[in-house]
């Protein structure tokens, strides 16, 4: 094939999809254009997750109707004069990139009037081919109307996620910026209903919880940091609020979001020993810093910036984030439900001092008890030297004790078996639930009607989340009503559930919802049943009866897969009478 | 410290206290129980800081003095001491009490008594009596259905309500509601609100002997405590702050269904089905006819299970309006019937979505509200 020159629509198309990648890059872009322009109120309408219709409408300062053909062209920009400004930028864009690509790609419509002007004037781009600019009647400011994103590449409308994917993207999004610039009025409509409204009236907080919920934006700790690299503020999670992914750390460098990996390690960094293995904050910080100590023309979105002395930043986010959970001395709550589960996942309970201190107050009557027997002759029976737990079934246990109210031991046919109760009950629960469910058939799973239903908040994200699997958690047992925009009514549980509160059973089920965890629906109900119980199990720390300890034990040898607990980990290790003998030097040893 | 007991008085007095030792505190000195003198008696008195109980039983009192013994320790050999007398003699200088019965004769390692936590000491003059008989079947009435769930600390409450001379105690766990009236004796000049641990009240209600005619009730006011006085006990717990919700609402002011049928019977076939019910849902469908002119109405209880089986049992009832089906949690139906003493308990329902109201027949001082289950949507 001969080498030629791409037609320059191609080649834009190309540029184009550096930047504009899915219907939220568009939102981004002329939310960053609106920011520059000085609007103080900016609303963003989406329809069909973008797809179809995003529209950004700013009080900024407009574009001269002589300039909106320019405006739109590639690398025409009023940000950016000389190469050297490139080190001093102060505005979010600057390469004049962004409408000449979202041009390309889409049917794009410009209406704009600077103040001064008497009118405004309007101008259509479609698939990057300019139309006339027109006089139009418009207020002080500028609309941009984007159509059918996408329609002239296929491809790329192939590989978009799902449309709650992307509008769940355009949310956050939105959201991010709103905290970011607290003194702008945001308003986003998704399909015409109101999904975020900010007030613009500088109250981060506030905005804080349109993110996350009330009571999560109640917790946050806030973070103030001057420096002379840099002044940090923004808010960070008490120890007490974690998630399993860094999805929910957000940066901001000027003013702009970013994705470094350097300064998310820094944060978690400033968590250090504070958290489980596995467990990460919620945090959002702005970093403020002289434009010239970072370049942010490194990356086609300027999802990535360059500082010129990462070191000192890295330890200035570190600091910042230690300070400020130190001077909000994470005492553990006693009781508080995100401590119960934490301190259950790794079975840390002597970290948890409250926790523990209550628990062993009200255990007292079981421990008095000695759970752990005085060990019986442990005969040896014949076993090959490595016997590693092969069958998946569980071997015959005899009950041996407890131990740390979290394990039990146990005797099988080739040696010791320590258990753990919680991951074991989780298993146990996880098969009974399912079989019941598939006896259940359609009808699902028996609930039990709350005396009062319990109002539950959650951020719109989760809310739309939980909205879809409204069907699925019913037959699980849950009745769950919408209840206004991100609030819900919780009027029945699960029979199972009826030992613990019924907004933190909901809540647990949505918290780690994974982005794109929309896989298939019968996935999807055995994740929830695993979460639920998670929830349900018995927890590490409680002393159990004789009697349970045995039905657990029997429960557990009646499971088809009683290795692991439903999330993995192991309900069992084992000791080998071989492995026993040899570490008391009976054999083996010389 | 030196003095004599009957061997029976101080296991009975370690008996009444023990509820409340805290043995894994890491305040070793509430593991102890603490031995004093007091006016002619032995005070015996141990505390988790939540829940107080003190007891005094009748001692010869040949030196005052005070000290505190590991309360296990004591307890167990007190329980195998002779039916006799037991006289304790204490070393201040160690801390250690003799303790000699008969043949035996025991030295235990004890902790200074200055250590022992205070106990509050109550103003009984402005306190309010209660018939102890009363109070016992008022509390075993609610006591069971608060929470135990720890999340939500005012429902392992139990709310205590006094306007005029009407005391009320209520207690919800979220699925079902317990509200039990009583009248006093006397008036009370200003209404009384309290939220008083459920667990307080059981252990009340297990110490309050009979031969106790009247308890004595305090509120120390912004203390956020309550104490009982007993003849020889004396009993106090910290209160649940917060709010307990408005369960009034609740309450279904009417019914479209009223069965009455025979608490014993009515139990009996409870309990049948939840020997079934137990291994899987914990539903027990209560399936009411009513009866025409020439037969009685009646009520089906069953309970099921796939691995177990099938219970059903009849029961024979007045029903007064329209046939329903509604499933309830077998485990709530029994813990209610099991606490009503009249012969006929009524069961009011409307709809197999909307609660149930469990009545004893007869007596309009106790109401239990339970919520339905539902099979699936």
């Amino acid at each position: 094939m001969a080498i030629h020159m791409l037609p320059p629509e191609v080649a834009s198309q190309i540029a184009a999809g550096e930047v504009i990648e899915r219907p939220a890059s568009v939102v981004k872009e002329l939310i960053e254009n609106a920011l520059d322009a000085g609007a103080k109120a900016i609303t963003v309408s989406v329809e069909a997750a973008g797809q179809q219709l995003v529209e950004i409408a700013d009080d900024g300062s407009g574009i001269p109707a002589d300039e909106l053909a320019l405006a739109v062209a590639r690398h025409a920009t009023s940000k950016l004069q000389s190469a050297d400004d490139l080190f001093s930028i102060t505005t979010l864009g600057f390469r004049g990139e962004a409408l000449a690509s979202i041009g390309s790609v889409a049917s794009m419509t410009i209406t704009s009037r600077p103040a001064a002007a008497a009118a405004g004037a309007r101008l259509r781009v479609e698939g990057g081919i300019l139309g006339r600019a027109e006089a139009a009647g418009a207020p002080v400011g500028t609309v941009v109307r984007v159509e059918n994103l996408f329609y002239n590449v296929p491809a790329r409308l192939k590989f978009l996620k799902a449309e709650t994917t992307e509008r769940r993207a355009i949310d956050t999004l939105v959201t991010r910026y709103a905290l970011a610039y607290p003194h702008v009025r945001f308003t986003l409509r998704q399909d015409g209903r109101p999904a975020l409204q900010t007030s613009g009236n500088g109250n981060r907080r506030e905005v804080l919880a349109a993110l996350y919920g009330v009571d999560v934006a109640q917790q946050m700790l806030e973070v103030i940091f001057v420096e002379e690299v840099a002044s940090i503020s923004g808010f960070i999670s008490p120890t007490s609020l974690t998630r399993s992914h860094r999805r929910e750390i957000t940066l901001f460098v000027n003013g702009r979001p970013v994705q470094d990996s350097s300064l998310t390690a820094a944060l978690v960094q400033g968590y250090h020993t504070l958290l489980m293995v596995g467990r990460y904050p919620v945090a959002i910080l702005f970093i403020e810093m002289p434009p010239d100590a970072v370049d942010v023309n490194v990356h086609p979105t300027k999802a990535e910036v360059r500082f010129r002395s990462s070191d000192q930043m890295f330890s200035a986010v570190q600091r910042a984030v230690r300070r400020s959970l130190l001077a909000h001395t994470p005492v553990p709550e006693v009781g508080s439900i995100g401590q119960q589960m934490w301190a259950v996942d790794g079975g840390q309970l002597a970290v948890d001092g409250g926790r523990w201190t209550v628990d062993g107050g009200k255990l007292s009557v079981d421990g008095e008890q000695s759970p752990i027997s005085p060990p019986s002759t442990l005969h040896a029976l014949p076993s090959s030297p490595l016997a590693p737990p092969s069958s998946p079934f569980a071997p015959l246990l005899r009950l041996v004790g407890q131990l740390a109210a979290t394990y039990l031991i146990a005797e099988g046919p080739d040696g010791l078996y320590l258990i753990d109760q919680h991951a074991a009950h989780e298993r146990v629960l996880f098969e009974k639930l399912t079989g019941a469910r598939r006896g259940a058939g359609e009808n699902g799973l028996p609930a039990q009607s709350l005396l009062q239903p319990v109002t539950v908040e959650l951020p719109p994200a989760s809310a739309r989340l939980l909205e879809e699997q409204l069907p699925i958690l019913a037959r699980l047992g849950f009745q769950v009503e919408p209840f206004g925009q991100a609030t819900f009514l919780v009027r029945a549980v699960p029979q199972l559930l009826t030992g613990m509160d019924a907004a933190a059973a909901l809540r647990v089920l949505v918290e780690d919802f994974e982005e794109d965890e929309t896989p298939l629906q019968a996935e999807i109900e055995a994740r929830l049943i695993a979460r639920v119980c998670k929830r349900a199990a018995v927890k590490a720390g409680k002393t159990l009866s004789v009697e349970e300890q045995r039905a657990l034990l029997t429960d557990l040898e009646a499971c088809q897969s009683p290795r692991t607990c439903p999330h993995g980990r192991p309900t069992m290790i084992h000791l080998s009478v071989d492995l026993l003998e040899r570490q008391f030097g009976r054999k083996g040893a010389r | 410290m030196k003095v004599s007991v009957l061997q029976e008085n101080l296991a009975h007095g370690l008996n009444v206290v023990s509820r409340a030792v805290s043995p894994r505190s890491t305040l070793p000195v509430l593991a102890n129980v603490l031995i004093a003198t007091d006016e002619g008696r032995l005070r015996l008195s141990a505390t988790n800081l939540e829940l107080g109980i003190t007891c005094w039983i009748g001692a010869k009192i040949e030196e005052e003095g005070s000290t505190t013994v590991p309360a296990r320790t004591f307890t167990d050999l007190v329980s195998t001491l002779p039916n006799d007398r037991v006289n304790m003699a204490l070393n201040v200088r160690t801390q250690t009490l003799n303790v000699r019965c008969s043949t035996s004769n025991t030295d235990i390692k004890g902790i200074d008594a200055q250590e022992f936590p205070p106990m509050p000491i109550p103003d009984l003059a402005n306190g309010i009596s209660i018939n102890v008989a009363d109070l016992k079947e008022m509390i075993q009435q609610v006591v069971f259905a608060a929470s135990t769930d720890e999340a939500r600390p005012v429902l392992t409450g139990v709310q205590m309500m006094i306007h005029g001379n009407q005391v009320t105690l209520s207690a919800a766990d979220g699925f079902r509601l317990s509200i039990r009236k009583a009248e006093l004796s006397a008036s009370l000049p200003r209404p009384v609100s309290a939220i008083i641990p459920a667990r307080a009240l059981s252990e009340l209600a297990r110490i309050a002997g009979d031969g106790d005619q009247t308890v004595t009730m305090a509120l120390p006011p912004s203390r956020g405590q309550v104490i009982f006085r007993l003849k020889d006990a004396e009993l106090d717990s910290q209160l649940i702050e917060g709010s307990f919700p408005d369960l009034e609402q609740v309450i279904p002011r009417n019914y479209r269904t009223r069965t009455v049928l025979s608490t014993p019977a009515f139990l009996k076939a409870c309990k049948q089905a939840e020997i079934f019910a137990r291994e899987g849902s914990h539903i027990a469908r209560v399936n009411v006819t009513p009866g025409s002119d020439v037969q009685p109405g009646t009520v089906e209880i069953s309970g099921q299970s796939e691995e177990t089986g099938f219970n059903q049992t009849q029961v024979d009832a007045s029903v007064e309006g329209d046939a329903v089906l509604i499933a309830f949690n077998v485990r709530f139906l029994r813990e209610v019937l099991d606490i009503i003493k009249t012969p006929n308990v009524a069961l009011e329902t409307t709809a197999d979505t909307s609660p149930g109201i469990i009545r004893p027949v007869g007596e309009d001082n106790f109401l239990h509200v339970i919520m339905p289950m539902h099979l699936g949507s």
